[in-house]
């Protein structure tokens, strides 16, 4: 908090009155009926209703496709988050050693940030599309017996290849700033100690960009769990076999294309639970960098 | 002060204007592309036909995000007059009790009349309750029909499709040679599970395909269901079979691209193929398993009804009533089933297009309702199955499983048999 | 610095490839959308472009039937405009504010309040967004733009964005404001806002964007297509790519796309040092 402030008046209510009333109606009242619906069995259209306790939970924990699903979404959202993070750290750290034409390189790498994750993909679906897909054929005429609509592993390969894409842009955009922002005697310094560049990434560069890095992995992995939502349902909707729905997407699947509030009210709270541990520790990590 | 009046002023003209307004009708469908057109069209004509109401047709998306919206909206009191459901959503909405006011009584109610016979046999009673009460009504019906590519049969040296699967197997390997998949279907759980049952007469569910209570259970894990999707493997890993995935229209491009040679698909993609095909193609029933049970059996009813939400006023129900009404008559019943494929949904339409001239010049467009007219049995009539949406989607992913071998076929059905199972639980426990 | 030749000749190369990867799609999509579909369909997608860029375009913005229904594309962008400029003006002036409160007073609910504020980030829309769809519907604000925006701003990534800029703000300034005599409301005014310039830029570019690219919300919560918002588009068009026994519409999907595309990173490539700061400043 800032040491110094203004005293006791009603400003501070006036000032933070239109955001608590936002809050209070649009995310506290709906949260609120969210929780309470998951001790609920109740119909689709809100007819009849009982409660039942822990049971929906119960039937959530205990079915394999959720278990599957969870254990996808925690697989997936690691690799998304590695690998965009580690293609734009590549690319962030060429771009910074570069003179001429560093400019055009920065825009043309940072622009896909405005790009909708269902338009994300949509261009994969299409690049992968069996009949026609280029990306398809390719892989195929290479000798891969790529079939990502039978495999679900290479349905996975196509979600997480088009998340990475789509993320590419925010972490190079990090990065970038981060590189840019090291000083120029450590750098310069660190030439003359040593000659090797990969040696004076890892030794030097790298722990200075570590807490951006940090930050970014929170970042990305709340991206893969949420954001990916718009991707996963334009390109795989799941499929095969559910192997590339996320917990976000069977929430959506359950709840409302299957019409069953109980088990998705169930699914939204244990959600909940796991992204408020994220965001906690992302906050506790973020004060402590404010401090120094 | 001047804009406060302005905007009084505007809104008496708007209460001056509703006062003399039309009646309006919302309905929130799920057909796009071609068919949504054919819906407007429709809509259209019944606006012209008279002034008190005016319907004003909505597309929701997919049949899944229709009935998301309209369950949305009717939590919300916001419900459109009319939706149209799916047949695996219509469980959900006919066991949800107050949600819909039953056609049989709307129409009945406003005078339009109502004879449940004068409905096709096939479509009778799908949408029925357990007293043979029409809830919803029958609105795009199809079937499961067999679509045949006619050069690449003469390529093969092929004369007519196959009626049954033995026959099948006997001109699949001609097909390959040259140079075809012999078939892809899309929709398995539709086709290859549903109408497998009827088609051969083989109970679906207990408590009488669940139309009797909401406490039923699958009857999917058989032998001869079995047997068939056993079959399926093999042909796919023979190439007589081409697998495009869970997504119609993939299967449906595969026919279009002439990789297959054959796709089982709706009758309702008829009129869609006809513009789009670069090839001659013709029609045919859905091949049984000769010996199966006692097939051929007639078809289920695939598509969706309309249903009319309760809620609404009276005069608007009366408005829902004339449309229905109109909705119904041979004349629009047969301009549907001309420009898309669905059948034609009563007696009066099917004699109309016969009367019409409409099968001999183009009889492949009769395969259909020929092939729902077919003989019923006990198994025949539908099914009503809570969560079908869930247990859809367990199938289609099984399907996926057998069909990349990930899962044997005796897996498979286990699977399916006791997800499906704990699914209907479920639906039991909260709709009971 | 010294570099050796192969290292910056590497570098250029791994950039050119990088830009490559992210560009390729779209210039396919780009390409792809100035054919026909019939072309499309025998052909699959196009690295270069075809003859019939006016006349997909000219369709998809000014002709309802080829966007399926009574809205064209040109009027989806105007929704669009509305959604993401709403968002991006609501969630700048409520967190601006919000944030003052929170960081330069020292008032009974600041805890409490900042606890709530928050939760918001706990629970996004789409994990509550039946129930969301009820409240807004008992307000009567179904099929309008205040109902389609204000659930979005719910939640408070710009309070935080706001909390921290407002922390980096010398403590001198606030003293010195006192001195000569100004009230809350007049440091507000005459001294945070226009020290915020930029920081209120950045944000306001970056929620517009995020505004645009709203998916699940409008589609559920638009009951009315008028108010289909472009994004919404493509998922209407992708669908009814699937449906429906026509050859797909590969090219409207894509010149959609396309459209869909520009407008966002229009904003992103042209104010970009703007964004670029408020996205790094704020997001740590």
């Amino acid at each position: 908090m800032k040491r110094v402030q203004f005293g006791h008046s009603p400003v501070p209510y006036l000032f933070v009155a239109p955001q608590i009333l936002i809050i209070l109606i649009f995310f506290l009242w709906p949260a609120g009926q969210a929780v309470y619906q998951s001790f609920l069995l109740e119909d689709a259209f809100g007819l009849s209703s009982q409660f039942v306790w822990f049971r929906n939970f119960e039937d959530v924990l205990s079915s394999d496709s959720w278990a599957k699903s969870a254990v996808f979404t925690i697989v997936f959202s690691f690799i998304v988050a590695f690998l965009s993070i580690a293609i734009s750290l590549f690319l962030a750290v060429r771009a910074d050693e570069i003179i001429r034409g560093a400019k055009s390189y920065k825009t043309l790498l940072m622009w896909g940030y405005a790009i909708a994750p269902p338009v994300a993909g949509l261009l994969g679906s299409m690049l992968f599309n069996p009949l026609m897909g280029d990306l398809y054929i390719l892989l195929n005429s290479m000798g891969f017996e790529f079939n990502h609509i039978q495999n679900g592993n290479d349905a996975a390969f196509v979600v997480i290849l088009i998340a990475v894409w789509k993320q590419i842009s925010v972490n190079f955009i990090f990065f970038l700033s981060g590189l840019q922002g090291i000083p120029k005697s450590v750098t310069e310094a660190a030439t003359l100690d040593c000659k090797s560049a990969e040696r004076r990434f890892w030794t030097i560069t790298f722990p200075l960009l570590a807490p951006t890095t940090f930050f970014l992995m929170v970042i990305n992995l709340t991206y893969a769990f949420f954001e990916t939502f718009g991707i996963i349902d334009v390109s795989t909707k799941g499929s095969p076999g559910g192997t590339t729905a996320t917990l976000v997407y069977k929430v959506y699947v359950d709840g409302f294309l299957g019409a069953d509030m109980g088990s998705s009210a169930a699914q939204s709270v244990i959600l909940m639970f796991m992204v408020s541990i994220l965001t906690i520790f992302q906050f506790r990590f973020i004060e402590r960098k404010v401090h120094y | 002060m001047f804009r406060k009046t302005l905007m009084a002023a505007a809104a008496l003209l708007a209460m001056a204007h509703s006062a003399h307004a039309q009646t309006e009708i919302t309905w929130w469908h799920a057909m796009d592309g071609a068919l949504g057109g054919v819906v407007d069209q429709i809509a259209e004509d019944f606006n012209a036909s008279q002034s008190e109401y005016k319907v004003i047709a909505i597309n929701k998306g997919g049949y899944e995000d229709t009935m998301t919206a309209g369950i949305a909206a009717f939590r919300a009191k916001n419900q459109p007059h009319i939706i149209q459901i799916f047949d695996a959503g219509a469980a959900t909405i006919i066991n949800a009790k107050g949600a819909v006011f039953p056609v049989e009584d709307l129409l009945n109610k406003h005078g339009v009349g109502f004879d449940i016979n004068d409905y096709i046999p096939g479509v009778r009673y799908f949408y029925a309750d357990s007293d043979d009460k029409m809830i919803g009504m029958p609105f795009n019906s199809s079937t499961p029909l067999l679509y045949f590519n006619k050069d690449a049969f003469a390529k093969a040296g092929i004369t007519a499709a196959p009626k049954t699967w033995q026959e099948f197997e006997a001109i699949a390997p001609k097909l390959k040679e040259a140079g075809y998949e012999g078939f892809a279907h899309s929709h398995g759980p539709w086709i290859f599970f549903e109408n497998f049952m009827s088609r051969h007469n083989l109970q679906m569910a207990t408590a009488n395909n669940g139309y009797d209570s909401t406490d039923a259970k699958l009857l999917y894990n058989n032998d001869e269901l079995k047997a068939h999707w056993q079959k399926m493997k093999e042909w796919k890993d023979a190439g007589y079979h081409g697998y495009y995935g869970r997504a119609w229209g993939a299967n449906q491009d595969a026919f279009l691209q002439q990789k297959v040679a054959m796709w089982i698909g709706s009758s309702g993609s008829f009129g869609g193929l006809r513009q789009s095909a670069q090839f001659d193609f013709g029609t045919s029933t859905l091949p049984y398993w000769e010996g199966v049970g006692e097939a051929p059996k007639s078809t289920f009813i695939g598509g969706g009804s309309l249903f009319a939400f309760a809620g609404h006023k009276d005069e608007e129900y009366a408005g829902v009533a004339k449309f229905f009404e109109f909705l119904t008559k041979p004349e629009t019943q047969f301009y549907w089933h001309k420009e898309t494929g669905y059948v034609p949904i009563t007696n009066a339409a099917y004699e109309l297009a016969k009367k019409e001239g409409y099968y001999k010049e183009s009889p492949d467009a009769e395969i259909g309702i020929q092939q729902l007219s077919e003989e019923g049995g006990d198994w025949t009539k539908g099914y009503r199955l809570g969560f079908y949406v869930q247990i859809r989607e367990v199938i289609y992913r099984e399907i996926d499983r057998m069909m990349n071998g990930e899962a044997t076929i005796d897996q498979a059905f286990d699977t399916i048999e006791s997800e499906g199972n704990d699914l209907l639980v479920r639906f039991h426990d909260t709709y009971k | 610095m010294y570099q050796s030749k192969l290292r910056i000749i590497t570098n250029h190369l791994i950039l050119i490839l990088g830009s490559a990867f992210m560009i390729a799609p779209v210039w396919i999509a780009l390409a792809s959308s100035t054919h026909t579909r019939e072309y499309l369909f025998q052909n699959g997608l196009q690295m270069w472009f075809g003859g019939h860029f006016l006349e997909n375009y000219g369709a998809i913005l000014f002709d309802p039937a080829a966007t399926k229904g009574r809205v064209t594309a040109l009027e989806m962008l105007f929704n669009s405009m509305v959604l993401g400029l709403g968002f991006a003006i609501g969630k700048v002036v409520i967190s601006m504010m919000a944030a003052y409160a929170i960081v330069y007073f020292r008032f009974k609910l600041a805890v409490p309040l900042f606890w709530v504020i928050f939760a918001t980030l706990l629970l996004p829309l789409e994990v509550r967004i039946v129930p969301s769809y009820e409240v807004v519907s008992s307000l009567g604000l179904l099929n309008t733009y205040t109902g389609l925006i204000l659930p979005l701003i719910a939640s408070a990534t710009g309070t935080f964005f706001f909390r921290q800029f407002y922390r980096s703000v010398p403590d001198e300034l606030l003293e010195a404001a006192r001195l000569d005599g100004a009230g809350p409301l007049r440091f507000f005014v005459d001294i945070l806002v226009p020290l915020s310039v930029t920081m209120i830029a950045a944000i306001f570019i970056i929620m517009f964007v995020v505004g645009w690219n709203q998916y699940l919300w409008p589609l559920l919560m638009t009951t009315d297509d008028q108010l289909y918002t472009i994004v919404i588009g493509i998922k209407q068009v992708y669908n009814s790519l699937y449906e429906g026994g026509q050859i797909p519409q590969f090219p409207k999907a894509f010149a959609l796309t396309i459209m869909a595309t520009i407008p966002p990173v229009l904003v992103v490539v042209i104010f970009q040092r703007m964004f670029i700061k408020g996205l790094v400043e704020t997001e740590k």
